[in-house]
C-alpha cells in the first residue's frame, strides 16, 4: 500500500511524555499518509540537531554530548550496536546513494570520519575545520561531502578521493591527502544548516544558512556564489523544494519562511543570472509563516513531503507541525513527542514503483568500524587493496532481463506458442507410420535408458527397414504378376480376334463361290432356254410356248434354289 | 461470468467428445479459453450459492476429473494435452485449483518416468515447477502438496539427466540428454524457496554440476553453463541453518583459489611480475613439470583435470564467469564478499598483457615459443572475462565501489593499452568505464580524465564511419597516443576508389552492434558524469564530431546538457544544439530543452505565490474587468487553473508588492515602505490609469482590440487597482480592497464568456512581453 512516513528524533529533556508509548523514546517513525499514527519507535537516544541519519536498513543517531553513535536496525526494530568514536560527533550524514553504505561523521574537533558500514573500514580526514562540524550533507551523486562548521566556512570534500585505496594521480600534491578540495567562505558566522539540490548533474546547487542572518545559494562544483538572501532572522534549518524551485527556512521563533528562486520570468535560470548574483535579495520579514502559538520554540528541523506540498517542522516544544506550502501557512499539528525535536526526515514513500531505487542488496547488520593501522598508514604500498578487504551484504534476487525458453514458459498463461508447436511437431512425428515414427519412438527409447538406447534404436531402425523392404518386394511381386496376367489375356484376345477374322474370311470366300455357282447355273439355264427356243423354232413349233413351259418349270426350281442361296448368304 | 461459464462448458464438451488423438491440435485454444476463465475458476466455492454457480462448480469438477484421467491416458497425445491444460488451469485458478491439484502433481511426476516425447516431459517439469512456485505463498498448500511431492520430483528430474550408479550419493551425468537445461532451471527456481527439501540431494546435484562445469574438451553451450553456475552458487541455500553465508564464502574462496591454480599453469610460459597482497596466496608455489603438456589435476573445486592450453583457457574463462556469478546471484543471507581477493586476482590476470612496442613480457626459457605464442593469443579472451567480472563487481557494489574504483580503472587501462586491437576487449573496457564513470565521474581529477583520452579517441574511432581518417593521425597531437600511430595502414584501393573504404567500414561497424552500443554509452557517460572542463578541447571537438556523425540522440543530449565551459577570452562556448534540433525536432527531450516550460511547472493552483508574473496578469485582468468586464476563462496566466477565492485571500500580502520583474526585493521594499514614495507611485499609476482608460475607450470604438492597444495595460499593477476603489493609502487596507475585485474577477471569469473574451484571449500574451519597459517607465515617473 502506498504510504509515506517521516522519522523524527528528539533531544532528551526533563519533561515526561504524556503518552506511555513515547516514554524513553528517542527516535520515532511516524506514518504521515494516509493516516497519522506512530509506526515504530527506537529507545534510549538523545540527539542534537543534524545528528540523525537514515539508510534503507539502519538508523544512525549520534548522541548529544557523547562520542558514540547508536545504530538501530530498521528491519528488526531494535538497537543493533553502540559504536564509540574518538571524538564527540556533532553532525552525521549517510552517503552511498540508495544503499547508504557510508556514514559520514563530523566531529567536535573539525574533522570528518568516514565509516563504510559494509566493510568496517574507517577513514579520517585532516582537521580542516577550526571549530566543530555543525552541518553535513552529501550530494545526490554521492561524490561530494559538504561540511559546514561554526568557523563560518564550508568545505567540499571528494568522497571518492577520501575512500579510494588508490589515490588518483592528483594535481593537488601541495595539499596533504584527505583534505577538502574546495572551501566556500562567503558566510560571516557559524554555519547552521546546509541543503543540497536534487540534481545529479554538474549544475547542482547548495543552500547554506549561517548565524549572520544570511542564506546563500551557491554552486558547490565551482564554489561560485549564486545568490545571497538577507533573512529577517537567524535561520536554523533549511529544506529545499524537490524540484529546487524554492527553499524553506525555519527560525528560532518557530516561524517558517519560503524563499522562491523564481520571482521573475527570464529566459535564464534566475540563480545563474550574473546580474542578480551580486545583489543580495531580502525577503521581507512579514512574509514569514507564523506558528499557531508563540511557545512552539525553534524550528530545529524541516522536511518536505514527497510531493513537495507539505512542509513538516520539528520544534523545541516537541511538536511536529505541518505547513501548507501552497497557502503559505500553518496547517496542523502532526505529532507531539514532548522532548525537543531536533531532526525530522521524510522517508521515501513505500508502494511507489521506483525502478532505479530498487535495492539490489541490503545490509542486515553493520560491520563495526575497526581502525586498521594498515589501512591508514601511508607507509603501506599505495594503491593496493588489502586482501582481507571484504564487503558484507545480502544480494537480493533481481528481475533478470535474460529471457530464455524456461522463464518465458514459466510466466506464460499456459505455454508459449513456440513450445506448443514443437510439441505438436513431435507428436505428429510419433503418429506417422514408417521411418519417422520409428525414429521418434527411438528418441523416447533413448530417453529411458542411455546405453542400450542407441543399439535398440538401431535395431528398431533396421527391423523397420526390413519390414518396409519386404512390403515393397511383395508389392512389386504382385504388380509384376498382374502385368503378366494382363499380357497373357491380351494375347489370347488377340488370338481370338485372329480366329474370328479367318472365319469371316472363309465365309466371304464361300459366299463368293456360291455366287459364282449361282451365276453359272443361271447362265446354264439361259443357254438351255435359248437352246430350247431355237430347237422349237427349228421344229417349227411355237418357241414361246416351249419357253413358257420351261419358265413354269424354272420358277419351281429357282424358287428352291433362291431360297437356298438366301439362306446361305 | 456468463461468457466464462459458457466457454468452460465448451471446453468440457470438446475434451470429452473429441477423440484423444485429435486433442493436441485443440490444446492451444482450449488452454487460451481456460486462461480467460480465470475469474470463474478462482472464485471460492463458498461464494457459489446460486444455481448457475453450482452449475459452474459441477463444470469445474468435471474438468478437473477429465484432466486427471487424461494425465493417465494411454496415448502420448492425451498426456501431452493434459499437461498443457493443467498448466493453464493452475495459472488461471490459483488457490482454488491449487488446493486440489495433488492428483495432478502425482500424475505429472509419473509422466517423467514414462517414455513420453521430450516436449511432454519438458512441459511437465515446467508445470510442476510452476505449481510448486505458486503454492509457496500458502503454507497449508506447501504442507499438503509441495513437501510430500517435491522429493519425488527432484529424484525423477535427476533420473532424467543422470544415473545413480550405486548407493553412493553421487550421480553420473547422462551424455547428451535434452533435459539438462530445463531441469537445472527448475532446480534453481525452487532451491532458494525449499532449501530443506533439497538438502538431502545436495551431494547428487553437486556432482552433476561439477561434471558440467569441469568439462573442458567439449564445453557445454553457454546457456547451460550459465544456469549450472547459477545453481552451483545457489547450493549454499541448502546449508544447515545460518551457515549459508559461510558456505557461500567457502565456495567463492575455492573458486578464486582454483582460478589462481589454473592461471599458474596457463601462464607458465611467461614469468609473471605480479605479487599477491595476500600472503597465503603468495606462499603457494607450483612445482611444474615443464617437460609435459600444460595441464592441471583436480583443483580446489573438485573439477576434473585438463590437458592442453586451450582446455586450460576454457577452464579459466568458465571459472571467471562463475566468479562473476557469485557477485550477481541472490544469496540466502548476508555474505562476505572478498573484494580484496577478487581485485588481487584480476590484478594478476590483467597484469600479463600481450606485448606491445612499449612493454615486453619476460619469457620463461623452459617453455617453447609455440606455447608462449599460443598463450598470448588467448590472453584477450581471458581479459574479456576479467572485464566482465569487474563490471559485475561494480554493478553489485554500486556506490560501495568508490573505494576500489580507481584500482579497477587502472586495471582496465592496462588491458586497454596493450590489447585494444581486440574488439571484445574494447567493448568490455568501454562497458566497465561507463559503469565506473556513473559512480565516481563527478569527482574525477584532471589527471584521471586525461588518462582516459586514448580510450575515448578509440571509442570515437569505433563509432565513426572513418571516411576522412586518412588525415586523422595528424590531428592526434596528443603525446600519450604513441601506440596509435601505426594503426592505420595505407590501403591502395582507397586511393583509387575513396568510396570503397567507407562502404566497407560502415558495414563493419554495423556488424558489431555490441561494440557500437558500448562505445556510444561510454560517450554519454563521459559527457554526463565527468567534469567537462577536464576534457581537452581537441578531444571534446572529436567527441562532438562523432556524436554529430552518428546522430545518437542520447549522446547529443548529453553533449548539449554538458557544454564545454566557456574559456576566458574564447568568446561564447559552442553547442551542438542546432544539430540536435535538426535531427530530433519532435522528441520530447529536445522540446523541453529548447523551449522550457519552467513557469508552467510552477503549477498555479497551489503555489500561487510562486510566479509574480501570473499575479500581475490577474490584476490587470481585474482592471480590465472594471471598465469592460471581459475576461476569458483561459486567459488567467499560463495554463493556470482557476484560483479559489480563499487562496487569493491568503496571498494578498504577496500581491500587494509591486511586480518584481527585474528588480530585487530590496528595491521593492524601498519603494513600498515609505509612504510618500508609495503615494508617488500611486499617483503615477493613476495618471497611467487615465491613459489606459482612454486607450481602452479607443479600443472599444475600434471594435477589435489590436495588440498595440493593450501594451499599456501591463503597467497597471496592483496599486492601480486599489486606487480604483476608495483609494486608501495604507497597504493593509489596500490588500482587503484588492481582494474584492479579485473575487469579482474570479467569478466573472467563469460567468462571462463573451465575444470580447475571444479577442482578449488572443491578445493575452502581449502585455507580458511588454512588461519590462513599462515598469521602467513607471520607475522613471
Amino acid at each position: 500500500m502506498l504510504s509515506e512516513c517521516f522519522i523524527a528524533s528528539t533531544l532528551a529533556s526533563g519533561k515526561v511524555p504524556a503518552s506511555a508509548s513515547l516514554r524513553d523514546v528517542g527516535v520515532c517513525v511516524h506514518e504521515f499518509q494516509p493516516t497519522l499514527n506512530l509506526r515504530s519507535t527506537f529507545k534510549k537516544s538523545s540527539t542534537a540537531a543534524r545528528c540523525l541519519a537514515v539508510s534503507p536498513s539502519h538508523v544512525f543517531a549520534a548522541q548529544a554530548e557523547k562520542a558514540i553513535v547508536h545504530v538501530y536496525s530498521r528491519e528488526k526494530g531494535n538497537q543493533e550496536a553502540i559504536v564509540p568514536f574518538p571524538e564527540r560527533i556533532r553532525s552525521i550524514a549517510v552517503a552511498g546513494g540508495k544503499n547508504g553504505d557510508v556514514l559520514v561523521l563530523g566531529t567536535e574537533g573539525g574533522r570528518l570520519i568516514l565509516w563504510e558500514t559494509c566493510t568496517g573500514r574507517q577513514v579520517a580526514t585532516t582537521a580542516s575545520h577550526l571549530r566543530p562540524v555543525t552541518a553535513l550533507v552529501v550530494d545526490p551523486t554521492s561524490n561530494f561531502i559538504l561540511s559546514g562548521s561554526s568557523d563560518a566556512s564550508i568545505h567540499v570534500w571528494s568522497l571518492v578521493d577520501l575512500l579510494s585505496f588508490t589515490k588518483a594521480p592528483s594535481g593537488r600534491d601541495r595539499q596533504p591527502p584527505n583534505s577538502p578540495i574546495r572551501t566556500f567562505s562567503n558566510h560571516r558566522a557559524g554555519i547552521t544548516s546546509i541543503a543540497v539540490g536534487h540534481s545529479a548533474g554538474r549544475y547542482n546547487i547548495a543552500v547554506s544558512a549561517a548565524e549572520d542572518n544570511t542564506a546563500i545559494a551557491w554552486d558547490y562544483h565551482t564554489g561560485r556564489l549564486l545568490r545571497t538572501f538577507l533573512l529577517p532572522s537567524n535561520a536554523i534549518s533549511i529544506a529545499l523544494d524537490p524540484a529546487d524551485r524554492a527553499f524553506y527556512v525555519g527560525y528560532q521563533d518557530g516561524s517558517i519562511q519560503s524563499i522562491d528562486f523564481y520571482k521573475s520570468q527570464s529566459i535564464q535560470h534566475p540563480l545563474h543570472d550574473p546580474s542578480l548574483q551580486s545583489t543580495p535579495s531580502q525577503p521581507p520579514a512579514e512574509d514569514r509563516w507564523l506558528p499557531p502559538t508563540a511557545d512552539c520554540g525553534a524550528a530545529h528541523a524541516l522536511t518536505l513531503s514527497y510531493d513537495g506540498m507539505t512542509l513538516l517542522s520539528g520544534h523545541q516544544n516537541g511538536k511536529v507541525l505541518s505547513w501548507n506550502v501552497g497557502r503559505k501557512k500553518y496547517a496542523s499539528t502532526v505529532a507531539d513527542y514532548t522532548h525537543p525535536i531536533t531532526n525530522i526526515m521524510m522517508l521515501p514513500p513505500t508502494g511507489l514503483p521506483h525502478p532505479t531505487l530498487d535495492l539490489q542488496r541490503v545490509a542486515h547488520t553493520i560491520v563495526k568500524p575497526r581502525y586498521d593501522h594498515t589501512l591508514s598508514e601511508s607507509s603501506q604500498s599505495i594503491g593496493t587493496v588489502p586482501a582481507d578487504y571484504t564487503f558484507s551484504t545480502h544480494l537480493l534476487p533481481s528481475i533478470s532481463s535474460t529471457s530464455n525458453q524456461f522463464t518465458e514458459a514459466f510466466s506464460h498463461a499456459y505455454f508459449p506458442e513456440s513450445m506448443i508447436e514443437e510439441g505438436l511437431a513431435e507428436l505428429a512425428a510419433l503418429d506417422q507410420p514408417g521411418s519417422n515414427g520409428v525414429q521418434a519412438s527411438s528418441m523416447s527409447q533413448a530417453v529411458t535408458d542411455e546405453e542400450a538406447a542407441a543399439k535398440d534404436s538401431q535395431i528398431f531402425d533396421l527391423e523397420a527397414q526390413l519390414v518396409t523392404l519386404k512390403q515393397k518386394a511383395s508389392i512389386n511381386e504382385t504388380a509384376r504378376q498382374s502385368t503378366t496376367d494382363e499380357v497373357t489375356k491380351l494375347r489370347s484376345d488377340l488370338a481370338n480376334l485372329h480366329d474370328y477374322i479367318t472365319e469371316l474370311h472363309e465365309k466371304q470366300e464361300q459366299a463368293q463361290r456360291e455366287k459364282i455357282i449361282r451365276q453359272a447355273r443361271k447362265e446354264e439355264r439361259e443357254t438351255r432356254r435359248r437352246d430350247a427356243w431355237f430347237a422349237a423354232e427349228k421344229k417349227g413349233k411355237k418357241g414361246d410356248a416351249v419357253l413358257r413351259k420351261m419358265d413354269a418349270e424354272d420358277t419351281l426350281m429357282t424358287s428352291d434354289t433362291d431360297d437356298q442361296s438366301s439362306d446361305e448368304q | 461470468m456468463a461468457y466464462m461459464s459458457m466457454s468452460l462448458h465448451a471446453v468440457n464438451h470438446r475434451l470429452t467428445n473429441v477423440p484423444v488423438k485429435q486433442l493436441p491440435h485443440l490444446a492451444s485454444c482450449l488452454a487460451a479459453s481456460l486462461s480467460n476463465c480465470g475469474e470463474l475458476l478462482s472464485t471460492p466455492q463458498s461464494q457459489k450459492s446460486t444455481k448457475s454457480d453450482s452449475d459452474n462448480a459441477v463444470q469445474i469438477h468435471k474438468l478437473v476429473t477429465r484432466l486427471g484421467s487424461l494425465l493417465q491416458d494411454r496415448t502420448y497425445e492425451g498426456r501431452w494435452t493434459a499437461v498443457v491444460l493443467v498448466k493453464a488451469l493452475v495459472e488461471a485458478g490459483q488457490w482454488e485449483i491449487l488446493r486440489g491439484c495433488e492428483p495432478f502433481v502425482r500424475g505429472l511426476i509419473s509422466i517423467l518416468a514414462k517414455s513420453d516425447p521430450v516436449s511432454t516431459k519438458k512441459m511437465c517439469i515446467i508445470t510442476l515447477t510452476r505449481i510448486f512456485h505458486l503454492t509457496y505463498q500458502y503454507p497449508t498448500l506447501v504442507r499438503e502438496i509441495t513437501t510430500p511431492s517435491l522429493p519425488g520430483f527432484i529424484t525423477s528430474a535427476l533420473n532424467l539427466i543422470s544415473v545413480k550408479p550405486s548407493s553412493e550419493p553421487l550421480r553420473k551425468l547422462k551424455p547428451s540428454t535434452p533435459f539438462v537445461e530445463v531441469v537445472l532451471q527448475a532446480f534453481s527456481e525452487l532451491i532458494a524457496r525449499h532449501p530443506t527439501i533439497f538438502r538431502p540431494f545436495t551431494a547428487q546435484i553437486h556432482s552433476v554440476l561439477q561434471t558440467i562445469i569441469g568439462s573442458t574438451a567439449p564445453t557445454f553451450p553457454e546457456p547451460i553453463l550459465e544456469i549450472t553456475q547459477q545453481l552451483f552458487i545457489s547450493l549454499h541455500n541448502c546449508a544447515p541453518k545460518n551457515s549459508g553465508g559461510e558456505e557461500w564464502k567457502n565456495a567463492c574462496r575455492m573458486t578464486i583459489t582454483s582460478i589462481h591454480a589454473t592461471s599458474s599453469s596457463v601462464f607458465r610460459a611467461a614469468v609473471e611480475q605480479w605479487e599477491s597482497v595476500d600472503p597465503s596466496v603468495r606462499q603457494i608455489s607450483h612445482p611444474q613439470n615443464y617437460g609435459e603438456e600444460v595441464g592441471n589435476g583436480p583443483d580446489a573445486l573438485g573439477l576434473g583435470s585438463w590437458r592442453g592450453l586451450d582446455a586450460g583457457v576454457n577452464r579459466l574463462v568458465v571459472l571467471l564467469r562463475m566468479l562473476s556469478g557469485f557477485l550477481g546471484t541472490a544469496t540466502s543471507s548476508t555474505v562476505v564478499m572478498p573484494v580484496g581477493a577478487i581485485l588481487d586476482l584480476t590484478a594478476r590476470l590483467n597484469m600479463l598483457t600481450v606485448p606491445s612496442s612499449g612493454s615486453d613480457i619476460q619469457a620463461n626459457p623452459q617453455i617453447g615459443r609455440a606455447e608462449r605464442e599460443n598463450m598470448l593469443t588467448e590472453l584477450p579472451r581471458i581479459h574479456v572475462a576479467c572485464m566482465k567480472l569487474l563490471l559485475h563487481l561494480v554493478k553489485t557494489l554500486e556506490t560501495g565501489v568508490v573505494s576500489v574504483a580507481q584500482t579497477i580503472l587502472e586495471q582496465a587501462l592496462w588491458v586497454f593499452r596493450a590489447e585494444k586491437f581486440s574488439r571484445e576487449v574494447r567493448a568490455g573496457v568501454y562497458d566497465l568505464i561507463s559503469a565506473l564513470l556513473a559512480r565516481v565521474g563527478p569527482s574525477m581529477t584532471k589527471q584521471s580524465v586525461s588518462s582516459l583520452t586514448s580510450t575515448l579517441r578509440t571509442c570515437c574511432h569505433d563509432l565513426l564511419p572513418p571516411a576522412g581518417n586518412q588525415n586523422a593521425p595528424a590531428e592526434r597531437s596528443d603525446p600519450k597516443n604513441k601506440t596509435k600511430s601505426n594503426q592505420i595502414t595505407a590501403n591502395a584501393d582507397s586511393f583509387f576508389n575513396p568510396g570503397l573504404k567507407q562502404t566497407r567500414q560502415t558495414s563493419t561497424s554495423s556488424s558489431f552492434p555490441y561494440l557500437t552500443r558500448a562505445a556510444s554509452e561510454l560517450l554519454v557517460a563521459i559527457l554526463t558524469h565527468a567534469p567537462t572542463e577536464f576534457v581537452s578541447p581537441a578531444l571534446r571537438a572529436e567527441i562532438d564530431r562523432t556524436i554529430i556523425m552518428t546522430s545518437d540522440k542520447n549522446a547529443m543530449l548529453a553533449s548539449v546538457l554538458n557544454p564545454f565551459p566557456a574559456m576566458q577570452g574564447r568568446g561564447v562556448g559552442t553547442s551542438i544544439m542546432p544539430f540536435l534540433a535538426r535531427s530530433y525536432p519532435a522528441e520530447t527531450e529536445v522540446e523541453s530543452l529548447i523551449r522550457p516550460r519552467m513557469p508552467v511547472l510552477m503549477n498555479g493552483s497551489a503555489l500561487n505565490g510562486y510566479t509574480a508574473m501570473d499575479e500581475d496578469e490577474e490584476e490587470e485582468e481585474d482592471d480590465e474587468s472594471a471598465p469592460a468586464p471581459s475576461t476569458a476563462p483561459e486567459a488567467s496566466g499560463f495554463l493556470k487553473p482557476m484560483a479559489t477565492p480563499s487562496l487569493h485571500q491568503d496571498m494578498m500580502d504577496v500581491e500587494v508588492s509591486p511586480p518584481a520583474n527585474k528588480r530585487s526585493y530590496a528595491e521593492d521594499v524601498e519603494m513600498k515602505a515609505p509612504a510618500p514614495s508609495t503615494v508617488d507611485s500611486l499617483a503615477g499609476a493613476q495618471s497611467k490609469k487615465l491613459r489606459f482608460e482612454a486607450e481602452q475607450a479607443a479600443a472599444s470604438t475600434l471594435g477589435a482590440a489590436s495588440p498595440a492597444a493593450f501594451t499599456g495595460t501591463a503597467a497597471i499593477s496592483v496599486p492601480t487597482s486599489s486606487i480604483a476603489g476608495p483609494a486608501p493609502v495604507q497597504t493593509t487596507t489596500t490588500a482587503t480592497v484588492t481582494s474584492k475585485p479579485t473575487l469579482a474577477g474570479g467569478k466573472k471569469t467563469s460567468a462571462l464568456p463573451s465575444a470580447e473574451a475571444a479577442e482578449d484571449e488572443s491578445d493575452e500574451e502581449l502585455p507580458t512581453l511588454n512588461m519590462d519597459p513599462d515598469t521602467d517607465d513607471e520607475d522613471d515617473e
